[in-house]
């Protein structure tokens, strides 16, 4: 099935795996006021390019990363694949701390998705609305059906591969299940004798050949960049076609300020940092999506004389409501061989408990996924378990007896967790981000009873040991999107309250989380963004492309 | 092998036997692991004694083969490739090792390096339990080392020959995925 609009995949190499082209890539000068420059180039801010470039608009995405080739850069291990996370110093701090690093954050072109498992679900509608709903969280100014056909043409570009998707608003995807694993096999046979219904993906890994993109070869490295072409990240879906459309994508280059005219209040490009240089990007409007903390530490750290707290920020409302998913791993062990490290991790899924069941005594759900973790992963699961010297060396050893399930719980957004900015400064002179986060009382119900809920998986498929690990995974929130100057930061259409021409469209602007993957949502966010902005609803302008994005 | 003693036995494979199977990338990368362990540049020579030790007590390493674990940690450490956060309350990874070099040396009444290897053992279950008294938060000190030095030990190929992973699967992959499922070239039992 080809996309609509995207020739990606079509423009790819077939024996080799790096974007063909960026040679020949059209560059612009920064004295060049660009229609819309972007800052980040994952998920939001690769599909927006992608989607303004074919549009005609004269685009320039800043990316802090490098340009990556999967056949250079990327290898099948999983301890040199390090340069794939944002890896820059954050402060972590709070009743909870997140940690972060390679669990949340990437870098370089494609972001955080080059190293993402490869779910993809979509939200629910309810997730839209869950203070209407059920009198927590907070409603979008946007529903689920505003984002739907954007879903389904995302689905059709990743490609998403999965079984007939029977919760939230059920749905077909455009690529069939993968075949499961031995220890995805085992996770599901205890869901069925307890009741738990599951399916096969959702999961962004073509299953077939997709234009010049191969089959998935199930070598288990998902997390480590995929060097096959088989897992979707914007840096070969969206990319591609953005080049051949006319956007630059300005690799190693680092925002540290979106610059504004006082006197206007409107922004006039970006000021960043190339080979140890700073320079400046002008541009008739800025796109940030540097995700949810990098987005709102670079808002803070432009400050001017209307904005003494950092951009847009008069309201006190950038880095507030960051939201992370509860996502504790239960691990069984087995008599079998299981072999976790074959197959995508990313397998078998569950939505059943998503949605509130009052019963359970807490507002809204969780969702159930396989993992499997390689070798450096699951070590950190037995050392968790207290197991270190012989005692590791022994559990260790029985590694292919084992299968993880983990849980994404639905945790809300609190205005006190939130990115600030620390004293001590990176290697680029600018303060690093401060991240407080504290669970609610809400939150820890949910995460208990969905922990109960694996280990009765687990028993129920005959486990005959099992190990248990708190974490957390994905970040949304932070710049959030609302109904007014007070309650958020951008308004419906991803512009700032309180500067016409920024735009933020990354997962930053989600109100709330649901307990599904974000990077489909974030992409359909950034594809419905750019439909607006380029038929000149997001805010009437007078005809050409710069003026509609200056408002 | 002696005790748990030298790395990669048990299993009757050897990853590095497929070398020739891996992308030119990845067996480039792994084989300067195995083959050109980096010297020590980020810790002193009293702390990395301390140090080696007491990462051969978490990985029960008393024999060879064995796995350098702390000169892949130093070459990190000397690089400055961190993990990407810091707890409000520690100091940046590079100072929380070095401080954990001095109180272990402390709580060893000198030297850890020279203790028995049962002191070793019992200041290291203090430590993994939280239950030392040092000036920095001892159970997330605890994390910062072992998670330096399990991600630098199941990095090996020795590691990964005693836990039966192959290793590297590009451009090969697996069609094998079933449960007790194995490709003809795997690790039998």
């Amino acid at each position: 099935m080809k996309p609509r609009a995207n020739d990606s995949a079509f423009l790819l190499d077939p024996h080799r795996r790096g974007v063909p082209g960026v040679e020949r890539m059209r560059r612009y000068r920064d004295e060049d006021e660009v229609d819309l420059l972007i800052v980040g180039c994952g998920a939001g801010g690769g599909v927006l390019a992608q989607r303004l470039a074919r549009r005609g608009w004269r685009v320039v995405v800043l990316e802090e990363g490098p340009f990556w080739d999967p056949d250079r850069d990327w290898v099948s291990d999983e301890a040199g694949s390090h340069a794939l996370y944002w890896t820059r110093k954050r402060i972590i701090g709070g009743g909870d701390p997140v940690e972060m690093g390679k669990n949340n954050s990437g870098r370089g072109v494609g972001g955080s998705m080059t190293h993402f498992a490869g779910y993809a679900p979509r939200f629910h509608p309810s997730d839209f609305e869950t203070k209407t709903r059920e009198g927590v969280g907070a409603d979008w100014p946007i529903s689920y059906w505003d984002l739907k056909e954007h879903y389904e043409e995302l689905e059709r570009e990743l490609p998403v591969a999965g079984q007939h998707w029977p919760w939230g608003d059920p749905h077909r995807y455009p690529h069939g299940p993968h075949p499961v694993g031995g220890a995805a096999e085992c996770a599901w046979r205890g869901a069925r004798n307890c009741g738990i219904e599951m399916r096969m993906g959702p999961v962004a890994i073509t299953n077939g050949q997709f234009g010049n993109r191969p089959h998935c070869i199930y070598r288990g490295f998902c997390l480590e960049g995929c060097k096959v072409n088989a897992k979707a990240s914007p840096l070969i879906t969206h990319v591609p076609d953005a080049l051949e459309h006319g956007a630059e994508v300005r690799a190693d280059s680092m925002a540290v300020r979106v610059e504004i005219d006082d006197s206007s209040g409107r922004v006039t490009g970006v000021t960043y940092i190339h080979d140890g240089r700073e320079r400046f990007q002008r541009a008739a409007a800025v796109a940030v999506a540097g995700y949810s903390i990098e987005t709102p530490r670079l808002l803070l750290n432009s400050t001017s004389a209307r904005f003494p707290n950092g951009l847009a920020n008069n309201n006190d409302q950038v880095g507030r409501y960051l939201m992370v998913q509860g996502a504790s791993q239960l691990a069984a062990r087995f008599p079998e061989k299981l072999r976790m490290y074959k197959a995508p991790p990313p397998e078998v899924s569950s939505e059943q408990f998503y949605e509130t069941d009052e019963s359970r005594g807490f507002a809204r759900g969780f969702s159930i996924q396989t993992v499997s973790p390689l070798p450096i992963g699951w070590a950190e699961h037995v050392i968790a378990e207290g197991h270190w010297g012989a005692d590791l060396r022994r559990h260790m050893a029985d590694y292919n007896h084992w299968s993880v399930l983990g849980m994404l719980c639905e945790l809300l957004p609190l205005p006190d967790n939130r990115v600030t900015l620390a004293d001590e400064p990176d290697d680029y002179g600018m303060p690093v981000a401060r991240v407080d986060y504290t669970q609610c009382d809400n939150d820890r119900a949910n995460i208990a009873y969905a922990k109960r809920v694996l280990r009765e998986i687990w028993e129920n498929a005959g486990a005959e040991e099992i190990f248990s690990i708190d974490r957390y995974a994905h970040l949304v929130g932070g710049c959030r999107m609302g109904f007014s100057p007070e309650d958020s930061v951008v308004d419906a259409d991803h512009r700032a309250w309180e500067v016409p021409n920024l735009f933020i469209t990354d997962g930053s602007v989600c109100p709330t989380q649901g307990s599904a993957n974000p990077a489909l949502t974030i992409m359909a966010l950034a594809s419905r963004l750019a439909e607006r902005l380029d038929s000149g609803r997001a805010r009437a302008g007078n005809g050409s492309f710069a003026a509609v994005a200056r408002g | 092998m002696s005790g748990q003693g030298a790395v990669g036995g048990g299993q009757g494979w050897d990853a590095l036997s497929q070398a020739s199977h891996w992308d030119a990338k990845t067996r480039e990368l792994v084989l300067d692991r195995v083959h050109n362990v980096p010297p020590i540049r980020f810790f002193t020579a009293e702390e990395a004694r301390t140090l080696r030790a007491f990462c051969d007590v978490v990985t029960a390493q008393d024999g060879e083969p064995r796995i350098e674990v702390l000169n892949y940690v130093d070459e990190k450490m000397f690089e400055g490739r961190l993990d990407g956060f810091q707890y409000a309350d520690m100091p940046d990874d590079r100072d929380v090792w070095r401080q954990v070099a001095r109180h272990l040396d402390d709580e060893a009444g000198g030297s850890y390096a020279d203790a028995a290897p049962e002191l070793q053992r019992a200041i290291c279950s203090l430590f993994a339990d939280g239950r030392l008294d040092w000036e920095l938060p001892v159970d997330k000190a605890w994390k910062v080392v072992t998670r330096g030095i399990l991600s630098c030990f199941y990095a090996h190929p020795y590691a990964w020959n005693e836990i039966g992973f192959p290793g590297p699967a590009y451009p090969r992959g697996y069609s094998a995925l079933g449960v007790d499922g194995r490709e003809q070239w795997e690790p039998k039992e």
